[in-house]
């Protein structure tokens, strides 16, 4: 039995985060990481196989279930097939976050022959054109479709991710019939968070705003999900979702569970590690995991605070118990603070828009 | 509670009621908040310190399409739920 389960204070490591490369071979305009551009995988640092090994091996008795394999581009990783085969030995759930360039049939068998696979790819919308002008990379969307079939016909049901911005807000819907088309099992949706690139394109204003994002997210809640076979989630906080989605779904925040290990070999809370240097906890394979997973001061703070520590129109949220504050680390990119408010509710509060059932107080 | 008790909310839990039939249960003395679906608004509506759960259910059973045999447990649960969260007391001289 490991330390963690002892302590009550302590929760399992559930979900190490990985961030395999510090590159990308796509040139994402909305990108929260910005990865240096790396068209063949070979300029940048990746996550070295042992470190990778020893993480595993540590984090094995805090609890681990599962690894997310993320990046910069995950499949640009010389040797993805040892960290798959890595964590199948170990017989942790493997789930892969990509843009589909890289993803060919025997890359899309191996995944599905790991414990419990599951795949998400990015596609921001139903043309070349569209998802070319967010991606960045001529060609990139005839990938990320023939990937997503790869993945269906290997016997996955594969997630699109979808992005939203201005340019395909009008989209929506014909995402969700492509995906259909191409063999997916569900469709996210994802706000760009302001951080790094994304705070630049929000400065050019090519993103959609918080009633935008709210009546996109009915629509897709009350109506779009009801005529699709496949799953859909609409990512904006729980507060703004209708509460028979919620009680049908299992989202909430893992930030308890989760860690982050950079392609540096960093411990962090997650990607933000590469933009926030405070977020870093120490390096794998010379810091001890579990001392860091039980005694980081970050780590600490958040178990203990969450989520009566949260500020503004976070704190008085009814839904905070399951949302966590949405995203700690974007409130400290954000405000030097990881209570927040979110940017997203609190730009919800101050236009009128979040929903009066969900605040404490009276109404 | 039993299924002849007569449920009494708490006169200072507040119903918000949401577009989609839903709704949430607050009490803004504790910030203690319940979502529940439209047959817990039901039950939560008829719940007037005279009608016992035995009835509540009956009305239930009534109102909504496919409610299942047994489901008279499922309100005695779901009350249940709601007195030990103190959104629910029992009526004086109510109880069977």
């Amino acid at each position: 039995m490991s330390d963690a389960v002892e302590d009550g204070s302590v929760p399992p490591l559930g979900t190490i985060y990985c961030y395999l490369t510090e590159g990308c071979n796509l040139a994402c305009r909305h990108c929260w990481l910005a990865p240096k551009f790396d068209a063949d995988g070979s300029g940048h640092a990746v996550l070295p196989v042992d470190v990778f090994e020893g993480v595993v091996r540590e984090a094995k008795p805090l609890g681990l279930s599962s690894v997310k394999f993320t990046g910069g581009e995950p499949l640009l990783h010389p040797r993805f097939g040892d960290l798959v085969e890595i964590a199948s030995k170990a017989g942790v759930s493997v789930q892969v976050e990509t843009n589909g360039l890289l993803c060919t049939p025997e890359t899309a068998r191996l995944i599905a022959g790991a414990p419990r696979p599951f795949v998400s790819v990015s596609i921001d919308g139903a043309d070349a054109a569209t998802h070319e002008w967010l991606r960045g990379i001529a060609g990139s969307f005839d990938k990320a479709c023939r990937a997503v079939r790869n993945l269906s016909e290997a016997g996955l049901a594969p997630q699109v991710v979808m992005t939203l911005v201005r340019e395909n807000m009008g989209q929506i819907e014909a995402v969700v019939r492509m995906a259909e088309r191409l063999g997916a099992g569900s469709v996210r949706f994802n706000m760009v968070e302001p951080t790094a690139r994304g705070a630049d394109l929000g400065r050019a204003n090519a993103l959609p705003g918080v009633e935008e994002l709210v009546a996109a997210g009915r629509i897709v809640d009350s109506d779009l999900a009801a005529r699709t076979r496949m799953s859909l989630h609409f990512d904006i906080p729980q507060a703004f979702r209708p509460l028979g989605r919620i009680a049908r779904s299992d989202e909430s925040c893992g930030i308890l569970t989760i860690l982050g290990l950079l392609s540096t070999g960093h411990y962090a809370l997650c990607g933000i590690g590469m933009q926030v240097k405070e977020l870093v906890f120490g390096m794998a394979g010379k810091d001890n995991l579990s001392g860091i997973w039980r005694g980081s001061r970050v780590l600490g703070e958040i178990r203990a605070g969450l989520p009566q520590r949260l500020q503004g129109v976070c704190g008085r949220c009814l839904m905070n118990s399951r949302c966590l504050g949405a995203c700690l680390a974007q409130n400290y990119y954000r405000l030097g603070s990881m209570w927040g408010p979110y940017w997203f509710c609190e730009q919800a509060e101050e236009q009128g828009l979040f929903p009066s059932t969900r605040v404490g107080g009276t109404v | 509670m039993k299924l002849d008790d007569a449920p009494v909310p708490n006169p200072v839990v507040v119903l918000r009621e949401e577009s989609d039939d839903w709704a949430i249960l607050f009490n803004p003395d504790t910030s203690a908040a319940v979502g529940t679906n439209p047959v817990g608004v039901e039950i939560w509506k008829q719940a007037d310190g005279t009608r016992s759960l035995r009835d509540i259910a009956a009305t239930v059973a009534r109102r909504f399409s496919n409610v299942p045999e047994g489901a008279s447990g499922e309100v005695l649960s779901f009350a249940d739920e709601l007195a030990r969260d103190g959104f629910f007391g029992v009526a004086e001289g109510a109880e069977g």
